[in-house]
């Protein structure tokens, strides 16, 4: 048996088929891994957001002297103190780390308030004034893309849209045997990882590190010292032991509030989100309206897929013009199609910003072309693994975006051998 | 306010000190004794991650006012290895493949000792409902499940048998 | 983090009733704290003094005497899903017991906890209301008894006073031969409240009739009801299949009258019926006798 995880690798190929011990294993079961949340260093404050209730607004002013008064406050730092950049995105820099002007959700960050104390902070935050004057908010992407809608953003609610073309889906429309249309909407899902965002933050010899839960260290880095005006030499960011991300965690979370909070007032920062602010703040799954026609001849042939697919990006772009990306170029399937008309908008919205999670864009597309499959196949009195097996790739196949497949392609096999298993389990008769 | 003079057993060993009576366990736990491994997933009893045994059983250390705890016999996962190794239970959790990202894991094992500490040769059902008051968002549970099946044959002297 | 309180453990029942009666200011008694604990997390309550029954150790037990049982405020749920005398007829109570939250909340949370936390959807409600179970509410110098049923006022409600403790919990205990059930739908198995639950009582006569029928349904009103409509379709008659369609449909009929129009009710309509065939057939199997 391997012991810490390491013997696998020195024991040469034979670790192929043989269980190794996870490095970190041994930690994790004794409870010796320190997470972000648990690491302590003397002197270390503690940080929390105040965060807007309102999705929509201009942001007027705030006045943090009384919260300055509270016993055991050390700071209470707003937009006017980033010294760098106050734009952070993995794609595109719209999301303030401190909200300069317009607040776009509920949830936008307002003011880091950094105290002695748990007790200290709770005081504190209720004792901040903020002025705004609140604007309609645009709850659905519809209602963002309607004509005069107003912009969430400088440029417009459309954020991206992206385009696949092959062949001619229209005129193939008018040729086939069966067209079928459906209107499928997803909803947003929350990552629910089980450590909340924590991270801890300390300046030495300046140069800024911080521990964070993250899955992005390198990314944090670079945003970390744009925010901060310094160079990514002077920023070392540790991914902590990190408790679950899914996609979820590839954001910035408390990085750059705890960097700037460090850097100004000079101790080490620790914050911790609690499962109500993780919740609340974290990005989510696109939520997606998508149309969809599919069009297929007698045998259940594809012959072309028309689809329309739009996401709800929240307040922020985030990973959204990716993953809507990802959706467009999955949205035909695992399968042949001849002809393919797909748009994917990224839409901006008064909402919770969505991101990465897992799929990416994937798992909402295959909702819809897996359910019209199986619409096509009822039409035709085809059964369902018929009509897949008679459409998906084979090697040699070319998708959507004119990719030819030219090595393995399971899903036929896949396919044959999860009929067999549910014959096998009897819930599916012998014969096709 | 005044404090409360919180005495107790944590894994073997008498503690004395003075908390605030609206700290809770877990805090007690985490800030003061410094035993990080008691985690705080949700605050309020959902998930587990804060699990440790009261007197034997099996509780949400955000739930408990430190002061209810005073004079009882309190296990955390700190508690729960033999000194320089490791207790059957982690092992199984190791081999089962059942730690992913492990944030549920020291509760997982409270929970699963709450049950093996009575019960070592449990039913499945019976290890469902033991770590049903656990939330796991990584393994999918299946290889907790088989982890708790092995820890009780190890524990039962089957060894590696299952 | 909670919001600071003054913390009491008192060591006896007196001069816990003496704290009750004397301390100034809205104060809280604390038992499990699985109800008490969120709430002040969550800043819902603020109480300045917090008053603990942990060293209440007469209030930990459950006794049955002179064809009653008394159950302290302070048995926990696993305590009643472990207690042996509830295998028998009393079995719902252990069955609801052991649908509470998950282990941990078993571990800790109380009848007492459950039945003057007053929620709609509390697990041990039902049970007791068809058990026609009595609680007892002591104060410095007094004590008073009152059918749980007018004791319970609706969500969150009760008619307990700042100054008194619930002690416990009195039944008449069951006839040998009579036989109960607890059903309970959540969206989940454990850590799910209920979103409709029944308690069943059947007690069989000679000649294997039902004598008397007693039906609690949870989760569908402010408080636990009776549905006194399908206990008296049961009485007087043998349970069968046909039967127990009869008695589905009173129930759901009683249901879709309590309802009213929340956004639940159109699934609490239907789901009732399953809850409610559940529940019968469990405590009679004569009624899901093959057709
Ligand atoms: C994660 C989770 C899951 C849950 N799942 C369920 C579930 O499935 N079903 C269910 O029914 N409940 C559930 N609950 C709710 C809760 O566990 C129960 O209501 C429990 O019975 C409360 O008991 P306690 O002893 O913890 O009460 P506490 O929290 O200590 O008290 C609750 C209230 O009752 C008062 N009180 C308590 N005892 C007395 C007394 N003896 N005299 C006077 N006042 C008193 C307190 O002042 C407080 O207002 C759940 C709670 C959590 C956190
Ligand atoms: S932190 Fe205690 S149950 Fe989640
Ligand atoms: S291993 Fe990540 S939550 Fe269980």
């Amino acid at each position: 048996m391997n012991r810490r995880g390491s013997g696998c690798l020195k024991d040469g190929p034979g670790v192929i088929g043989r269980n190794c011990r996870r490095v970190d294993g041994i930690a994790k079961v004794k409870g010796s891994a320190f997470f972000a949340a648990d690491r302590k260093i003397d002197g270390m404050l503690l940080a929390r957001v105040l965060r807007s209730r309102v999705p929509h607004a201009v942001l007027n002013k705030i006045d943090a002297r009384s919260a300055l008064e509270v016993p055991g406050v050390v700071a209470v730092y707003t937009a006017s103190d980033i010294p760098g950049e106050n734009r952070v995105g993995i794609i595109v820099k719209d999301e303030p780390v401190l909200v300069d002007d317009r607040i776009r959700r509920v949830g936008d960050a307002l003011a880091l308030v950094v105290a002695e104390s748990e007790e200290a902070l709770a005081a504190a935050l209720p004792a901040i004034k903020v002025w705004y004057e609140e604007l309609p908010g645009i709850f659905s992407p519809a209602q963002a893309m309607a004509g005069g809608a107003p912009a969430i953003h400088g440029q417009g609610n459309i954020q991206s849209v992206t385009r696949i073309v092959k062949g001619d889906a229209d005129s193939a429309l008018k040729e086939a045997r069966v067209v079928i249309s459906r209107r499928y909407t997803t909803q947003m899902v929350e990552h629910a990882y089980l450590e909340p965002e924590a991270g801890l933050a300390a300046v030495e010899d300046g140069q800024v590190t911080i521990w964070a839960s993250t899955q992005n260290p390198h990314y944090d880095r670079r945003e970390v010292a744009r925010v901060l005006g310094i160079g990514q030499n002077r920023v070392r960011v540790v991914q902590a032991p990190t408790g679950g991300g899914f996609g979820g965690k590839l954001d910035i979370s408390v990085q750059c509030l705890l960097g700037l909070a460090a850097w100004k007032s000079g101790r080490p920062v620790r914050m911790v989100y609690s499962r109500e602010e993780s919740m609340e703040f974290s990005p989510k799954r696109h939520p997606c309206v998508i149309d969809y026609t599919s069009a297929c001849d007698g045998d259940g042939r594809l012959l072309a897929v028309k689809v329309k697919i739009v996401g709800d990006t929240g307040a922020y772009a985030s990973y959204g013009p990716a993953t809507l990306k990802r959706a467009a170029v999955h949205a035909s399937g695992p399968y042949q199609v001849p002809n393919v008309f797909i748009e994917a908008y990224c839409v901006y919205t008064n909402n919770p910003t969505a991101g990465a999670m897992r799929g990416f864009g994937v798992p909402q597309v295959a909702f819809a072309h897996e359910s019209q499959m199986d619409l096509l196949a009822g039409a035709l009195g085809l059964d369902p693994f018929t009509i897949r097996l008679r459409n998906c790739f084979q090697p040699g196949s070319a998708t959507a975006t004119g990719q030819r497949l030219i090595q393995s392609v399971g899903i036929g096999q896949t396919i044959e051998q999860a009929r067999a298993g549910a014959v096998q389990l009897g819930v599916l008769g012998g014969k096709r | 306010m005044k404090p409360f003079r919180f005495t107790a057993t944590i894994n073997g060993r008498p503690v004395d000190l003075p908390v605030n009576p609206h700290r809770r366990l877990l805090d007690v736990i985490r800030d003061d004794l410094g035993l990080t491994g008691t985690k705080e997933g949700c605050g309020e009893g959902e998930c587990g991650a804060c699990t440790v045994l009261l007197n034997g059983r099996p509780v949400n250390a955000c739930l408990v006012l430190a002061p209810e705890a005073a004079g009882c016999e309190i296990t955390t996962i700190e508690g729960v290895a033999p000194e320089g190794g490791l207790h059957p239970i982690q092992e199984a959790f190791l081999e089962a493949g059942a730690v992913q990202c492990g944030y549920c894991t020291p509760g997982m094992i409270l929970a699963a000792k709450a049950l093996l500490d009575k019960d070592l040769s449990p039913t499945d059902q019976a290890i469902k409902t033991a770590v049903s008051g656990n939330l796991c968002r990584c393994t999918g549970y299946i290889k907790i499940i088989e982890a708790v099946r092995l820890a009780a044959a190890k524990l039962s002297g089957e060894g590696d048998a299952v | 983090m909670l919001q600071p309180f003054n913390y009491h453990q008192p060591s006896s029942m007196e001069e816990a009733l003496s704290l009750m009666a004397t301390l100034p200011g809205p104060k809280k008694v604390l038992a499990g704290g699985t109800d008490l604990v969120p709430a002040l997390r969550r800043g819902e309550l603020s109480p300045a003094h917090v008053v603990s029954l942990k060293q209440l150790a007469e209030m930990r037990e459950i006794k049955i005497k002179e064809g009653r049982v008394h159950i302290g405020a302070l048995v926990t749920f696993s305590q009643l899903a472990e207690f042996r005398p509830f295998r028998g007829p009393h079995n719902l109570l252990a069955e609801a017991a052991l649908q509470v939250g998950g282990p941990q909340i078993r571990s800790q949370g109380t009848i007492g906890g459950n039945i003057v936390n007053a929620s709609p959807a509390g697990d041990l409600l039902p049970p007791l209301v068809a058990l026609e179970a009595e609680v007892r509410l002591c104060r410095a110098g007094g004590e008073r008894v009152l059918p749980l049923d007018e004791f319970l006022k609706g969500l969150g409600r009760t008619c307990i006073e700042q100054e008194e403790i619930l002690t416990e919990a009195v039944f008449p205990v069951l006839p040998g031969q009579a036989a109960s059930s607890f059903v309970k739908l959540g969206r989940r198995n454990s850590l799910a409240i209920s979103r409709i639950s029944m308690a069943a009582i059947l007690v069989p006569g000679a000649t294997g009739i039902i004598e008397e029928a007693r039906l609690a349904l949870g989760a569908v009103a402010p408080k636990p009801v009776r549905v006194p409509r399908a206990e008296a379709l049961l009485k007087g008659r043998r349970p069968d299949p046909s039967l127990l369609e009869e008695a589905v449909t009173a129930v759901a009929e009683t249901v879709a009258a309590t309802l009213g129009d929340r956004p639940s009710a159109p699934y609490k309509k239907v789901a009732v019926r399953g809850v409610a065939r559940e529940a019968l057939i469990k405590a009679a199997p004569q009624f899901g006798c093959k057709l």
